[in-house]
């Protein structure tokens, strides 16, 4: 596994911000996913018996990975969840001339009592948000709204 | 003095600092901030460059303004304040923020320090489990799509209706708790869904449920406070700090992104992408309004919820019903919101993100209990140190637009203050000071550290003395609930 995400100090004074990076789309994907998983809770506490498809296709990577951890925040609320992990495969979509995302979220029901809650996020934002390659490596910057 | 900027800035007054027009290339206005020289120097280069963002944003009147506890943001600073003028000025999200009318509520008691001190444990149990926070927490008011609807239209108005609260509240929240111009029409589902479940919840970050005491030697104008409902003597008091949830969070993500495409169709261009704007008066922009007093009203109604709550909880614990115990509200105000008001000019469209509004005596929109002695402000500090009433001047109304500060505003990063101090520990140390905390998260409460913020005395001070708003009271916390 070669992705990895660092959470930025300086970045983001009232909320949160990571740098995610990965060999592949799929790799970034799976790393900024994860980061904002553990901004939310310790996905180790979490069970995997909730299963969530996700799909989006989009013009360009940074759109097609914004509409993605969006999602992320939605379940959260809409479904009462937080996660475990996720799996994700990110494409190009050579008819259409974009990008497009398959995968899956695994999690469960919220419980404060065995979860080990973080911060509830509002919103991915588009402040300082960028996705570029960087020496064969993919890299993306977000900052979450807390 | 040494800034974190390279900026031209003039001091126009003790606490006001002008940045000209000409610093910056698109600058319709001039951009002022309220700060003593010790706030300005600590303010980072974010509030400098966006501020001045804000004054180039077509329409906008006389300044582009930040309070004292502004820091960096999305779009506008927090702390940003800017009006537009309705025929040829924009709206935007970013002017409003995230979390559309997050804002303060103030519930006083007849109760005293003495009364409560026995039963505080107990006490912080009781609205711990009544007033669900962190995250994705869920409220206990059951909604179909007809009734949030309902919600979004009525307000706080209509939580009286439904027996959570009492009709003498509405008089006691800007806009008596139900903005006019809501239509659930302009929302989407997944706003909705987002915030079905959600009434009567705290949320997490900042936002937190806390009993405080009025004490005699923190009361500066006795008669102002007494009008309010403060009397001291060790008068215990609840302040709640939340918002519309994931409803209003969805409402702005969904306009932010309507608008970059909107800018594209009336050729507008700003210097930061979460600036996005729209004409006030284009479909996209009436629609945003119309979707974004939705949310505005989703806020004051969980706010109402919660009121209620608590009457539950103290009435439980103290064995008598909440209006026994004087339990009124003192005031509710919005601090992320838009509205369309009236100064000199004619109406104008006034954005405040993170900044309250603070009319003066005499203005019509203010109920009777207060149009003789001006608005009632709820500024809230860290949950360490203590927070504020204020009242409203006719000096704000002249100079910002009606508006004021809204608590004390970090200084340091969530990060930062999670390696310096782990929230068990933070947890103890306030209970030796005599604050017993309920927590969701600990990593979430040492991120809320009284470290992270400036002092709000010093931010209330700067205010205080550039007469934008006066202090009445400061209150002090011993007991905290936060997601």
């Amino acid at each position: 596994m070669t992705y990895q995400f660092t959470f930025l100090e300086d970045v983001a004074l009232a909320d949160a911000a990571f740098e995610a990076s990965g060999d592949s789309p799929s790799e970034l994907f799976l790393a900024a996913t994860q980061a904002i998983i553990e901004t939310m809770v310790n996905p180790d506490t979490v069970s995997p018996h909730w299963h969530q498809a996700i799909e989006h296709q989009a013009p360009d990577l940074a759109s097609l990975l914004f509409d993605w951890l969006s999602d992320l925040v939605y379940l959260k609320d809409a479904h009462g969840v937080v996660f475990h992990e996720a799996t994700a495969v990110v494409t190009e979509d050579r008819p259409h001339g974009g990008w497009k995302a398959r995968g899956t979220l695994t999690g469960e029901p919220i419980d404060p009592q065995r979860h080990e809650l973080r911060a509830d996020v509002k919103a991915v934002t588009k402040h300082l948000y960028e996705v570029r390659l960087d020496d064969e490596r993919w890299v993306a910057r977000v900052v979450l709204d807390i | 003095m040494k800034l974190h900027t390279n900026m031209t800035l003039n001091r126009v007054a003790d606490e006001v600092w002008e940045i000209p027009a000409s610093e910056k290339a698109g600058m319709l206005v001039p951009a002022r901030i309220y700060a003593t020289e010790q706030i300005l120097a600590s303010m980072d280069n974010g509030v400098f460059e966006q501020v001045t963002n804000v004054a180039c944003l077509p329409g906008i009147r006389r300044y582009a303004l930040c309070m004292p506890d502004g820091h960096w943001g999305y779009g506008f600073p927090i702390g940003g304040v800017a009006a537009f003028d309705p025929h040829d000025g924009v709206i935007s999200p970013g002017g409003v923020g995230y979390d559309i009318n997050c804002g303060m509520r103030l519930i006083r008691t007849d109760l005293t320090l003495a009364d409560v001190q026995p039963r505080l444990e107990q006490l912080m149990t009781e609205l711990f489990r009544r007033v669900p926070a962190g995250v994705g927490s869920k409220g206990f008011v059951r909604l179909d799509r007809r009734k949030f609807e309902e919600v979004m239209r009525k307000g706080a108005r209509w939580c009286v209706e439904q027996g959570y609260g009492w009709h003498d509240d509405l008089g006691r929240i800007e806009e008596q708790g139900c903005i006019p111009g809501a239509d659930p029409s302009k929302v989407s589902d997944q706003a909705v869904a987002r915030g079905i479940s959600q009434l009567g919840t705290l949320g997490s970050g900042n936002h937190y449920l806390e009993v405080q005491v009025a004490s005699n030697d923190r009361i500066f104008d006795p008669q102002t406070a007494a009008a309010m409902g403060i009397t001291g003597h060790d008068q215990i008091v609840v302040m709640v700090h939340c918002g519309s949830r994931g409803f209003g969070h969805q409402v702005a993500s969904d306009y932010l992104k309507v608008f970059e495409t909107a800018m594209r169709r009336y050729g507008l261009a700003v210097k930061d992408q979460q600036l996005a704007c729209a004409p006030f008066r284009s479909p996209e922009g009436q629609d945003y309004f119309a979707g974004m007093n939705c949310a505005a009203n989703s806020a004051f109604a969980n706010r109402q919820v919660i009121t209620h709550q608590v009457r539950e909880a103290f009435g439980a614990v103290f064995g008598r019903p909440a209006e026994s115990l004087g339990m009124d509200v003192i005031y509710d105000v919005a601090h992320n919101i838009a509205k369309v008001e009236r100064y000199e000019e004619g109406e104008l469209v006034v954005h405040r993100k993170g900044a309250t509004r603070a009319f003066g005596p005499g203005r019509l929109e203010l109920s009777e209990r207060y149009r003789e002695i001006g608005q009632p402000v709820i500024c809230g500090g860290s949950m360490e140190t203590g927070s504020y009433l204020l009242v409203g001047t006719d000096q704000a109304m002249r100079e910002t637009f009606g508006s004021t500060m809204h608590g004390s505003g970090r200084t340091m990063s969530r990060t930062q203050a999670k390696k310096s101090v782990r929230g068990e520990q933070l947890k103890q140390q306030m209970a030796q000071r005599g604050i017993i905390v309920k927590a969701v998260s600990m990593s979430g409460l040492a991120e809320e550290a009284g470290f992270a913020y400036k002092n709000i005395s010093d931010v209330v001070e700067t205010v205080d003395r550039a007469g934008i708003t006066k202090k009445v009271a400061e209150l002090r916390p011993i007991g905290n609930i936060k997601g």
